[in-house]
């Protein structure tokens, strides 16, 4: 990575029981992926309010990834399908009004999948990288 | 007041608006402010909000008396230090109702004033934000001939009879009226005020009589015009009848409530549980005249308001604007507030030293209300 | 096919006649309507008790100073009424009180909807300016041919929902052409039905006529895709954002008359959302300068996530926002595409879970990844 590439930085919630699991598990066995990812554990998927993905959008953060366990593994056994149509909701609406959409992504990985987890960060983090800056960071009249 | 104004007569060949940009930016190169808040243009060019800035390009681009008060500046100042003084060191440019305001919710401990300076500027009166709407680009270029000319026919209702529009209750003052050409009053009013003329290297030795007598002549004229207007208005709404009819269009959508700045709860009486009733009490209250407005209360809300903050009323107007139903909301609450605020021989936000009258007592005073 | 009521006579009076018997004979403890009232006859909604006070009524009133559901779900919030009450109320206003119950905020017990085929209402600022009644004949004009008329709110001119659901009595008004001469009613419940009982009438049954429904749906779907399409090149990411919302002062009055906002006290004038000095201090440092008040495009984007699932595109924001700034058509917009994407018409079925509190087990599998 050189000096002047740019490395977008990723909110991402990882929910306490699969994926933020998960992610310790691709750092315990030195799975490389871009250091772009800023995680915030959370104990379930469907703790994330929306507010908290437009916040973090408004703030300038380039990604917001949302990561939980699959469906129908949810510690809490509904969580994640909740998450999954709070964030329909919101992809609609940020589709709505033309802001960046590619710029959050919902994932499911679970404890054990490390792999999964450095993949989804890579991909992301690809992703993003082609949007560029998120330019709300500069934004005076937000 | 008991201070003594102390004034320099500055230089402002560059015009009032470049001269005192200029040093706002002096005074942040010295550190004597850290950021600046100021009027802006929207990105958008269709309306002036309040910006907090330490970007040297973006207070170049600020407007020290903007055409439009859609914000009431003590709203933005009380946003920034309500949860306390902050490390930042912030100079505020606005007009002497805002400036009164501001003091006034110290008072009320909705903002925290060590480490704001506050100035205040000679006002000519704001557009009403309708007119404005219709046609911005129109309306600056009136406002702009009318400051010129300090012509006050195109203003709000209660800035035509404001006799307050050069009052000083903050640090500095910029005071325009009565100064020879290309020249302009820089008056300070407290130890801020001093320290700030003194790291700008601001004598203020300066006689500002010129600006004294100006100020006096036209608050006398002013309030001439405002006992006319106000016993125009009480004789308009004198009564029951007259004030229900005067209201008999608002809907309580309560904009008045929350654009004015000394309305500071977080939830309104008017909008809390106290006025919600079970369906039952509603109909027994219809069935005394058969017919009931739904939601009632209207007039208990209206004259709930006014009890409530007529004694901090500042008259700014941004009640009026903001209501949807145009009623001539400020022009009423102003003349009550003149009343009650009379009582107590107070002036809303003329000096943190006097507490507000409600909060205060005499063991012997206002035994004309008592038997 | 509906049981119908028909009268010989307009179908204002037809209906006042039908409000007036039943508070006569007591079947019914009050009627909410539209009413004339103070010298100036500003028409407000009014809870009326006593028949004789109906002669002011104006229940189908080309005006909606508040959205009824509000009015409606602050009746029923604390307890419900002992004996019924019959409200005369839009399509919309009737749909925001359906959604407020879905969140506890109020209940149809011997509540008795009476709701008609609307052809939209006039902005509020047209009662001030007087410019309303110098247009309200040409309004019944364009009513009665099922016409669009020119100075109406615009989420009106574009509203394809004006058919109300579920309306214990629908009155048939847009597109019927003889609506100033003759009354008809569509008994749609029984208990419609009941109370009608003893109402002198002509009874029979039938159908709004659909051909004519749909003809007006069509002229009001074009409609709303001219303003879509408007509206649509301006929401156009974060600068359009700005451009749109950079006049709002944070008043909160779009919020305040919303039906489906009912929370006393808004997230986003709670200490939550509450910047710090420290907030003040890294933004400063971040961006060079932050507006004050801050937080207005997050206010509406927010406001936009917890309520457009339910929106009924009723336009009391509009007519409320004090810089004019066009919230309604904004949140019709937004709030029609996200119920389609659940498949939802807010206020269309009470039983109808809200989406956001109900899911499928497979489904919107092409969002996850």
């Amino acid at each position: 990575m050189t000096k002047d590439e740019f490395m977008p930085k990723i909110i991402a919630f990882l929910c306490n029981w699969c994926s933020y699991a998960g992610a310790d598990l691709a750092g315990t066995s030195r799975i490389k992926y871009p250091p772009s990812i800023l995680p915030i554990r959370v104990m379930c998927s469907s703790r994330v309010d929306p507010l908290f993905i437009l916040k973090a959008y408004l703030n300038g953060a380039d990604g917001i990834l949302v990561a939980g366990c699959h469906p129908g593994d949810c510690h809490y056994q509904e969580g994640n399908y909740y998450a999954r149509r709070r964030f329909a909701m919101l992809k609609t609406i940020v589709d709505e009004t033309g802001l960046e959409s590619d710029r959050i992504r919902l994932s499911w990985v679970s404890a054990s999948e490390g792999q999964k987890y450095a993949k989804v960060a890579t991909e992301f983090t690809d992703q993003v990288k082609k949007l560029g800056n998120n330019s709300a960071k500069n934004k005076i009249f937000l | 007041m008991s201070k003594q104004l102390k004034g320099a007569i500055v230089n402002s060949k560059s015009g009032v608006q470049n001269t005192i940009i200029d040093l706002l930016l002096k005074s942040i190169e010295k550190g004597v402010f850290n950021a600046v808040l100021i009027s802006m243009k929207t990105p958008a060019k269709d309306s002036f909000v309040y910006v907090l800035a330490e970007d040297k390009s973006l207070i170049k681009d600020g407007f020290i008396l903007p055409p439009t008060m859609f914000v009431q500046g003590a709203k933005a100042v009380s946003s920034i230090t309500r949860l306390g003084k902050g490390n930042l060191k912030i100079a505020v440019i606005m007009r002497p109702c805002e400036v009164r305001a501001i003091i006034e919710l110290a008072k009320l401990g909705q903002t925290n004033l060590e480490n704001i300076t506050l100035i205040s500027i000679d006002c000519p009166g704001v557009l009403p934000s309708s007119d404005f709407l219709d046609n911005p680009d129109k309306s600056i270029k009136a406002f702009n001939e009318a400051v010129k000319n300090w012509d006050d026919s195109i203003m709000r209702p209660v800035c035509k009879i404001c006799d307050k529009s050069s009052m000083i209750s903050g640090d500095l003052h910029v005071g325009t009226l009565g100064a020879k050409k290309d020249t302009i009053f820089i008056i300070s009013n407290s130890e801020k005020g001093n320290e700030f003329a003194d790291k700008l290297g601001i004598n203020l030795k300066d006689n500002i009589d010129t600006w004294l007598s100006q100020v006096k002549k036209l608050s006398e004229e002013k309030r001439n015009k405002r006992k006319k207007l106000h016993e125009e208005i009480k004789s308009k709404i004198g009564g029951i009848n007259n004030l229900v009819e005067t209201f008999s269009q608002c809907i309580n959508c309560h904009n008045c409530m929350r654009v004015c700045p000394v309305c500071i709860c977080r939830l309104c009486y008017f909008d809390s549980d106290n006025v919600k009733f079970p369906a039952d009490d509603y109909l027994f209250r219809a069935k005394d005249k058969g017919s009931m407005r739904f939601l009632p209360d209207t007039m208990l809300f209206q004259m709930g308001r006014m009890m409530h903050m007529s004694i901090s009323c500042v008259s700014c107007g941004a009640c009026e604007d903001a209501c949807s139903m145009s009623i001539p909301v400020a022009q009423i609450f102003s003349m009550i507030a003149d009343e009650t605020q009379g009582l107590f021989d107070y002036v809303s936000g003329r000096s943190l030293d006097e507490p507000i009258p409600i909060v205060d007592y005499r063991k012997e005073e206002l035994s004309e209300v008592e038997d | 096919m509906t049981k119908t009521l028909k009268l010989n006579k307009s179908t204002d009076e037809g209906v006042i006649d039908l409000l007036r018997f039943l508070l006569d004979n007591k079947k019914i403890g009050g009627v909410f309507s539209l009413k004339k009232i103070e010298k100036d006859k500003t028409v407000a909604y009014c809870l009326i008790t006593d028949s004789d006070e109906l002669k002011d009524a104006v229940p189908f009133f080309p005006l909606m100073p508040v959205n009824a559901g509000n009015l409606l779900s602050r009746f029923t919030l604390k307890s419900v009424p002992k004996k019924p009450i019959v409200a005369v109320v839009k399509p919309c206003e009737m749909r925001g009180f359906v959604e407020l119950i879905k969140r506890e905020q109020g209940s149809l017990e011997n509540i008795f909807i009476i709701s008609f085929t609307c052809g939209g209402v006039f902005p509020t600022k047209t009662q001030v300016d007087k410019t309303l009644y110098k247009n309200i004949e040409k309004y019944w004009d364009s009513a009665k041919k099922g016409e669009i008329f020119s100075d109406l709110r615009p989420t009106c001119k574009a509203c394809d929902e004006f058919v109300p659901y579920n309306a214990d009595i629908t009155v048939d008004i847009v597109g019927k052409n003889d609506f100033d001469k003759k009354c008809l009613m569509f008994l749609n419940t029984k208990l419609s039905e009941d109370l009608t009982k003893d109402f002198k009438g002509e009874l029979s049954t039938g159908d709004l006529d659909s051909k004519k429904i749909e003809k007006i749906k069509l002229d009001r779907l074009n409609e709303k895709k001219k303003l879509y399409d408007e509206i649509g090149e301006k929401l156009n990411g974060i600068d359009g954002l700005i451009d749109i919302f950079g006049k709002c002062i944070s008043c909160h009055g779009c919020s305040k008359v919303c039906p489906i906002c009912y929370c006393t006290l808004c997230e986003f004038e709670s200490p939550d959302s509450e910047y710090k000095p420290s907030n003040f201090e890294s933004e400063l440092q971040k961006r060079g300068g932050i507006r004050v008040p801050p937080g207005t495009v997050y206010f509406h984007l927010g406001r936009l996530t917890h309520i457009s699932i339910s929106c009924v595109a009723c336009g009391a924001c509009d007519d409320v926002c004090p810089v004019d700034i066009p919230v309604a058509l904004i949140f019709k917009k937004i709030g029609e595409s996200l119920q389609k994407r659940f498949d939802y018409v807010s206020g269309k079925n009470i039983d109808e879970k809200i989406p956001l509190i109900t899911f499928n087990k497979e489904e919107f599998t092409e969002i996850e990844e």
